[in-house]
């Protein structure tokens, strides 16, 4: 069948560029993730020209509108066997980073004509939080709302993320809203139209220490008590579900099969697209410059296009909401981490659960594509916005992976990205009205793992501010807390 | 495609194993050249459509003709040499490339299909089509085997870097060398030269030096560069080295990087464009002038001075020029005799090129027949590592591709990072040559 193609290694034709941007995914980055055009084999070596021309032959961007999206380490697909060879020193931290991030987009991008000049709510962060909480306003019928989005929608942490989804935490509060999201994401399509194409392969948890053994253990039991039904198996058993698993040095593991893996970007397309239909305002490329503030309460959010008055708003910029609480002279305990991941070749399905070391912080899975997406934390990252990538992590993670599956070792890296986890001094959320500002409400600090917890946190929240009922989860969680010194830490952490 | 009646003998002849079939091959030159010029042009499916492909760069620049070779998935066939009993195998076919089921997908969605909303929500036919995607997605199957660990990497610490043996980096190589700069040039080829010895041959341009000219270990050829990183010692490249004994990781920590990287054939959008037996133009003239492969009946599209030099040189290697068509027009005054301005591009054929239909400028629409199109436009600059590196990169909306932005020396906004030729400015081998020598003088400015 005659087609024009534009990016033959993921085969997006012509005709995918211009539904594209009959959505509205006009910039470049906006354009890749919804066509998948330059994340194949070749990176965008041979279509990223060609698809940037017909944008702008489009008129869909002005020229200086035009940049590329960013092009990742490494040059060419490089084997994990290779990459291992790297040196690494792990007794000083990680330094530096590639490439450096934009630190603004450019203002070309910037819509045109100013924000709406008031709202009720104003939400401040495009990323699955803001995105989800707008939908879950407008499905309650507040539909005067503005979401403000600094870049492109998948530009922040939620663009960046591996995909994992799971049941397996530390406390019942986090269980709970783990398995309320798992249950929205199975019904997401119906919901919003768009496919996460959810897949429940399981999570498997090794553990290599003996302290980590026991929290597993410990853990399993308060799972079932709360219906997940994960259960502690022999590291023969995990070789069943993994095969080629060497289990090297792991005493133990736990399995919960309910737990899974998604396709993050669908999520953000499916609430922007869901609220926008309902009357929300979605602004991307519009940066918030401050606030007015009088009497206890913010009065308007400024922004490069505009001020809007508004009655309430909701602070939900995941790792930047304390560059951005800092504008209205609100300190968050919140730091911004790096955290590096990779992406390798596509391949045929071979490993149906996400695997991970909790000892270590190394995860990986297949994803829907096949490619097998993994990272691993470093104890030695210090706090900073820095989102480049190292090739001391490409080394490191490719040792401790091919150390639990050595037949991965002449798969090839394509590529290579960081992104900022927004880590609280106890590991928990922040969420809630904020001292002295009753009127801002925080909805951050989910260290890492906020995209497998918003659509749940999403729900119990509109309903908290459409209903003024009252909710423990924005009392138990809020600033406050670190005050009072009450601090219940959790320890599933992964990195 | 087929090898010319006058080739010159270029290394030994071997065989290499097609999925059970033996296929000649010559020793050392790439395998997807030698199997098209076996007849072989179907070597892969596409991921989503399956369509068929075959190979189109010859440049690991896009991904026709991956294939697994000896037990691994996805290797760039247009880069891997031809070795005797090597074993190769066609993926992402069922039941086999020539004959694939799954290619009924690329009919069943005539424009394109839509996985973010096709059944979304829809019980049932959704958990059906998610099973389905998952064992039809993927590239390759998992090889079988760890494979033997890469050799301990190597830390080397050199004055200039330079990544790329073509025009500019060779020039530039010239002029460090003259002033006893230590230098080290990366180049990923076994061969210096880039497009001075595979691409079109152009008037003035530089001769390639002998390999005497540069001081002893300052050229490194089949090293291929992975990225520009820096940690606590500073900036390096990432580079994967081919040894005789396997590969090895390099890390390069330079002073300063001169970055002649060339650019990579684009993707120009027409109907059927990614059909076996569509070749980029600069892969056309390598396989010519590198290993005697050429059309029967060529038909050339595009734009630029290579277009019609390239017209040339196929017509004096003996190959029929059916059409050249200039999609921008005016013809330069050495146009070919079959060159028109025209647009309307569309390829024919089934698993191959079997013929070009177009409409010339102020005529009818026409049909030629042919066993190739090549096509012939400007490289798009390879900006990628200028910007891990620093540099800023901006869309040329003239020339419709991005570019990295830097003076006339090649000064880019990251001050140890300088460019020159393609990647800066898309032109000829000459200008290239002449902005590599630019560089290399700028960037000593301040060096230790």
């Amino acid at each position: 069948m005659s087609k024009a193609l534009v990016c033959t290694c993921e085969d997006v034709t012509v005709s995918d560029i211009e539904h594209a941007l009959e959505r509205g995914y006009q910039d470049v980055e906006s354009v890749k993730r919804f066509t998948g055009f330059g994340t194949g084999i070749c990176q965008g070596k041979s279509c990223h020209s060609a698809v940037a021309a017909l944008l702008q032959k489009s008129k869909a961007l002005k020229s200086e509108a035009v940049v590329p999206f960013t092009p990742r380490p490494p040059l060419y697909p490089t084997e994990l066997r290779l990459l291992a060879s790297a040196p690494v020193d792990e007794s000083v931290p990680p330094m530096g980073g590639v490439p450096q991030e934009l630190e603004h987009f450019p203002s070309a991008l910037r819509p045109q004509g100013p924000v709406p000049q008031k709202a009720k709510v104003v939400i401040i962060g495009g990323g699955i939080m803001g995105l989800s909480l707008a939908y879950n306003l407008a499905l309650r019928g507040e539909t005067d709302v503005v979401v403000l989005e600094r870049g492109y929608l998948c530009a922040g942490a939620s663009g960046r993320n591996g995909g994992g989804v799971r049941m397996q935490w530390g406390t019942p509060a986090l269980i709970e809203l783990a398995k309320r999201s798992i249950d929205l994401m199975k019904v997401f399509a119906r919901d919003l139209g768009v496919n996460v194409w959810l897949r429940q392969g399981g999570y498997l948890f090794l553990a290599k220490r003996k302290d980590t053994a026991l929290r597993l253990e410990k853990n399993a039991v308060l799972h079932n008590k709360y219906g997940v039904p994960t259960r502690i198996i022999t590291p023969d058993a995990a070789r069943d579900i993994v095969p080629g698993l060497t289990m090297k040095d792991c005493l133990t593991a736990a399995y919960n099969p309910e737990d899974g893996v998604i396709f993050p970007w669908a999520f953000l397309w499916g609430y922007a697209q869901g609220s926008v239909k309902r009357g929300v305002k979605v602004e991307t490329y519009t940066n918030v410059t401050g606030f007015e503030t009088s009497n206890g309460q913010v009065r308007k959010v400024k922004t490069d296009r505009g001020d809007i008055a508004c009655d309430t708003v909701v602070l939900a910029s995941g790792a930047w909401s304390p560059q951005v609480a800092k504008l209205a002279d609100v300190a968050l305990p919140n730091e911004p981490h790096r955290h590096e991941i990779l992406s390798t070749e596509p391949l045929k399905p071979f490993l149906s659960p996400l695997v991970s070391v909790l000892d270590t912080g190394l995860y990986f899975s297949q994803s829907m594509r096949g490619e097998i997406v993994g990272g691993m934390g470093d104890p030695k990252e210090p706090a900073g916005p820095n989102m480049g990538s190292t090739l001391r992590f490409v080394s490191r993670f490719a040792r401790a992976l091919t150390e639990q599956l050595p037949n991965v070792g002449q798969v090839k890296v394509l590529r290579q990205w960081g992104g900022l986890y927004d880590v609280t001094p106890d590991n928990n959320p922040i969420l809630g009205r904020t001292p002295g500002l009753d009127n801002l409400l925080q909805m951050s600090g989910f260290v890492g793992h906020g995209f497998m917890m918003a659509p749940a946190v999403a729900e119990r929240m509109a309903q908290w501010m459409t209903s003024g009922t009252s909710d423990e989860l924005f009392t138990r969680f809020n600033l406050r807390r670190f005050e009072s010194g009450t601090l219940e830490r959790e320890e599933m952490i992964i990195g | 495609m087929r090898r010319l009646p006058d080739a010159t003998p270029r290394g030994r002849a071997i065989t290499v194993d097609l999925e059970g079939e033996s296929i000649p091959a010559i020793e050392g030159e790439p395998v997807a050249c030698s199997l098209i010029a076996a007849g072989e042009n179907v070597l892969s499916r596409s991921v989503k459509y399956h369509r068929p492909r075959g190979p189109f760069c010859f440049a690991a620049a896009c991904s026709h003709c991956l294939m697994r070779v000896d037990g691994l998935p996805n290797v760039y066939t247009c880069r891997t040499p031809a070795k005797e009993g090597m074993r190769l195998e066609r993926q992402n076919a069922y039941p086999s490339a020539n004959v694939d089921i799954f290619a009924t997908i690329d009919w069943f969605f005539p424009k394109r299909f839509d996985h973010h909303e096709m059944f979304a929500g829809v019980p049932i036919a959704e958990d059906v089509m998610a099973k389905v995607a998952r064992q039809l997605a993927g590239l390759g199957l998992l090889p079988k085997e760890p494979g033997p660990q890469a050799l301990p990497s190597r830390t080397l610490h050199i004055k200039v870097a330079v990544v790329g043996g073509g025009p500019a980096g060779l020039e530039a190589a010239r002029v460090l060398a003259g002033k006893g700069v230590p230098f080290l040039l990366l180049e990923r080829d076994a061969n210096l030269g880039g497009r001075l010895v595979h691409g079109t041959p152009e008037d003035g341009a530089p001769f390639v030096p002998e390999p005497t000219a540069f001081p002893q270990g300052s050229v490194l050829k089949r090293a291929t560069v992975l990225g520009l990183y820096d940690d606590e010692h500073g900036r390096y490249l990432a580079v994967a080295s081919q040894e005789p004994e396997g590969l090895r990781l390099l890390k390069v920590y330079a002073e300063r990087f001169l970055l002649t990287v060339g650019g990579h054939p684009p993707t120009l959008p027409f109907e059927n464009n990614d059909l076996p037996g569509v070749f980029a133009g600069r892969a056309a003239s390598l396989l010519l002038r590198r290993h005697d492969v050429a059309p029967e009946v060529a038909t050339l599209v595009g734009h630029g001075l290579e277009l019609h030099a390239l017209a040339h040189l196929l017509t004096q290697r003996g190959v029929e020029v059916a059409a050249v068509v200039d999609l921008k027009g005016p013809l330069p005054a050495n146009a070919h005799p079959k060159a028109c301005v025209g647009d309307g591009l569309k390829a024919h054929g089934l698993r191959g090129v079997g013929a070009l239909s177009f409409t010339p400028q102020g005529g009818r629409k026409q049909k030629v027949a042919c066993d190739a199109i090549i096509v012939s436009v400007p490289v798009t600059p390879g900006f990628e590592l200028a910007r891990q590196g620093g540099a800023k990169v901006e869309f040329d909306a003239n020339a419709g591709h991005f570019r990295v932005d830097a003076d006339a020396d090649g000064r880019t906004q990251a001050a140890d990072v300088f460019v020159a030729g393609d990647v800066a400015k898309v032109g000829t081998a000459k200008d290239a040559a002449a902005m590599g020598q630019r560089a290399a003088q700028a960037l000593l400015g301040g060096l230790s």
